[in-house]
């Protein structure tokens, strides 16, 4: 748990990182929607190939994306399991009892890894190296065009940012609860279930109590600076795309043309 | 025997950018059965330092010893869960654990926890109530409905219904009243005169290091700087200034007094004597 990277900024000086928040976002959708493009082995070769120099330009390491998909493993493994027990196409590769391993089903999961490892690279591309506060503007400015169909644009970034500023506060606060907790007693890994039961409490209501308590300290906060939203606001920072922002669109661009190319051949 | 700190290390989130070093070599015994301070600036690791005695911190590299356990860089220790039983330790802002329904049942869920019966658990969680003087009609109060101090109170009774062997409290008094302090203090060094407890106390404020501790630990950036007696320690200001830090108001005076002329000897260390000493050498001269 103490390593939790998946989403974490990290401040470092990097092209990547003095990128339009706008450009990033843009980018990453539309590499997203290339994951989903089956454009076999080629393909995702050409975007892995993509997403690892984007996260070398941004001196982000592997380490770090890595650490981000650990959590992801066991689902992959369970995925695997339910994929053997019910995939039955293919050439059978083994046989173990009445159980036999078909080929299809080692191809699916890995086809799912593969997407998987896909969006954590790409999302952390953007995740790692875009300040909190830069990701909401430039959210905020790209939903401005919907303002005029009543999509609260501001407050949708308002609450995205507020939710993002707030996971690594809570995963703090886990760590020290269960530390607290522990000091007492409470046995996370063994026990019987009733003692279990107790011991999950024992975590998720302190946890409750101090982020109701945060959010009502931070809308207080808020309100005592005069925050309301739908008011008109000035902006401190302005966003400006320069050349390297539209290059970057343009590559994320070509490649999702590319990727519809090769399933369309496929 | 001492509990002893051989060589340990600790980096938090290791191999991530946000990589720290909290904890660098450190070497330090700390006496049993007597009260021992740890001060330290904010962020110099003082925390970190006792989260290792209950092994909620194991150390990245080096050994610590505690009671009759001893804690290997890179061995999973077994049966941590009793020695967290009889090494106690209160949490910096542990008011945010409670989470019964009512602050009786809260203070008794660390004893039940070590097995102790549900009726003796209760008996004494009562007990420890009255120690840190919560009266009973607290008992039946939801922690919700407790005042910061109140519950930071019945975190420390949490502990304290534990029966630990060892107390280790991580700035025990920040945000209580005056008064507040000033009793638990006191509860501490009573556990420790009657009950031959050793206890730990995380603190900024120098005037209970001077009053209440029988040793000193300074910690400055992840290392011991400096582990003595507190006479020691506080005998002229000169650890404290070359340490940055603000002597008791006591010291303060003794210091002033001694560059106006007054002859006081080191060993003189409260008040009375003090005024003592300055008395006799008025009347000499009067
Ligand atoms: N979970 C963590 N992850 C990364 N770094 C941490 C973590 N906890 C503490 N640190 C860092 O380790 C250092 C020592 O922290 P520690 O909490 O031990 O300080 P402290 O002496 O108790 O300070 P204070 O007087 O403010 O309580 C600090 O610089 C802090 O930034
Ligand atoms: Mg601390």
């Amino acid at each position: 748990m103490g390593n939790i990277t998946l989403g974490r900024y990290i401040p470092l000086d990097s092209p990547i990182h003095k990128m339009d928040p706008r450009a990033k976002i843009l980018g990453m959708l539309l590499m997203l929607v290339a994951i989903f493009f089956p454009a076999g082995w080629t393909g995702y070769a050409i975007l892995f190939a993509a997403a690892s120099l984007t996260i070398i330009l941004a001196k982000l390491s592997f380490t770090f994306i890595w650490k981000a998909m650990r959590p992801m493993l066991y689902m992959l493994v369970f995925l695997l399991i339910i994929n053997s027990l019910f995939l039955k196409t293919g050439t059978p590769l083994f046989t173990v009892g009445p159980f036999t391993m078909y080929s299809d089903a080692i191809f699916q999961t890995l086809y799912i890894a593969v997407r998987l490892l896909l969006m954590v690279m790409i999302t952390t591309c953007l995740t790692a190296t875009t300040k909190p506060l830069d990701m909401t503007l430039g959210i905020e400015d790209l939903l401005k065009p919907f303002t005029k169909i009543h999509v609260p644009a501001h407050e949708i970034a308002m609450l995205i940012s507020i939710a993002l500023r707030f996971i690594p506060d809570l995963i703090d606060e886990t760590q020290r609860i269960i530390k607290a907790q522990e000091s007492r007693g409470v046995d996370l890994k063994e026990g019987k279930f009733m003692e279990r039961i107790m011991a999950i409490l024992s975590l998720i209501v302190p946890l409750f109590v101090s982020a109701f308590q945060r959010a009502e300290d931070l809308a207080n906060a808020m309100e005592a600076r005069g925050y309301a939203p739908g008011e008109k606001r000035t902006r401190y920072k302005l966003l400006k795309m320069e050349g390297r922002d539209y290059l970057l669109l343009i590559c994320c661009a070509a490649l999702l043309a590319c990727m519809i190319w090769l399933s369309a051949q496929a | 025997m001492p509990i002893q700190f051989d060589h340990v290390s600790y980096t938090y989130s290791t191999g991530t950018p946000y990589e720290y070093k909290a904890l660098n070599d450190v070497c330090l015994d700390i006496e049993e059965g007597k009260i021992t301070a740890v001060i330290g600036m904010t962020g110099s690791g003082k925390s970190t330092l006792v989260q290792h005695l209950n092994a909620l911190l194991l150390p990245e590299k080096g050994v610590v010893r505690i009671l009759d356990r001893t804690i290997t860089a890179g061995e999973k220790p077994k049966n941590l869960k009793s020695l967290r039983g009889r090494v106690g330790l209160v949490f910096q802002f542990p008011e945010y654990q409670l989470f019964e329904e009512t602050v009786l049942k809260d203070v008794a869920f660390g004893p039940k926890n070590f097995g102790i019966p549900e009726a003796e658990a209760i008996e004494r969680a009562k007990k420890a109530m009255a120690m840190v003087g919560l009266e009973t009609r607290h008992y039946e109060k939801s922690p919700l409905e407790m005042s910061g101090g109140q519950k930071r109170r019945a975190a420390i009774a949490g502990i304290l219904a534990m029966d630990p062997e060892v107390l280790v409290l991580d700035e025990p008094t920040a945000g209580l009243d005056p008064y507040g302090t000033v009793s638990m203090m006191s509860l501490f060094s009573r556990l420790n005169r009657e009950m031959k407890k050793t206890i730990l106390i995380v603190t900024h404020d120098m005037e209970q290091v001077f009053t209440y501790c029988d040793n000193v630990v300074v910690v400055e950036n992840g290392t011991i700087r400096a582990s003595m007696s507190v006479q020691e320690f506080f005998k002229d200001s000169s650890y404290c200034k070359e340490m940055n830090i603000l002597p008791p108001a006591l010291i303060r005076m003794k210091e002033q007094l001694i560059e106006a002329g007054f002859e006081i000897g080191e060993d003189v260390m409260d008040i009375d004597r003090l005024a003592e000493a300055v008395a006799r050498q008025v009347k000499k001269h009067g």
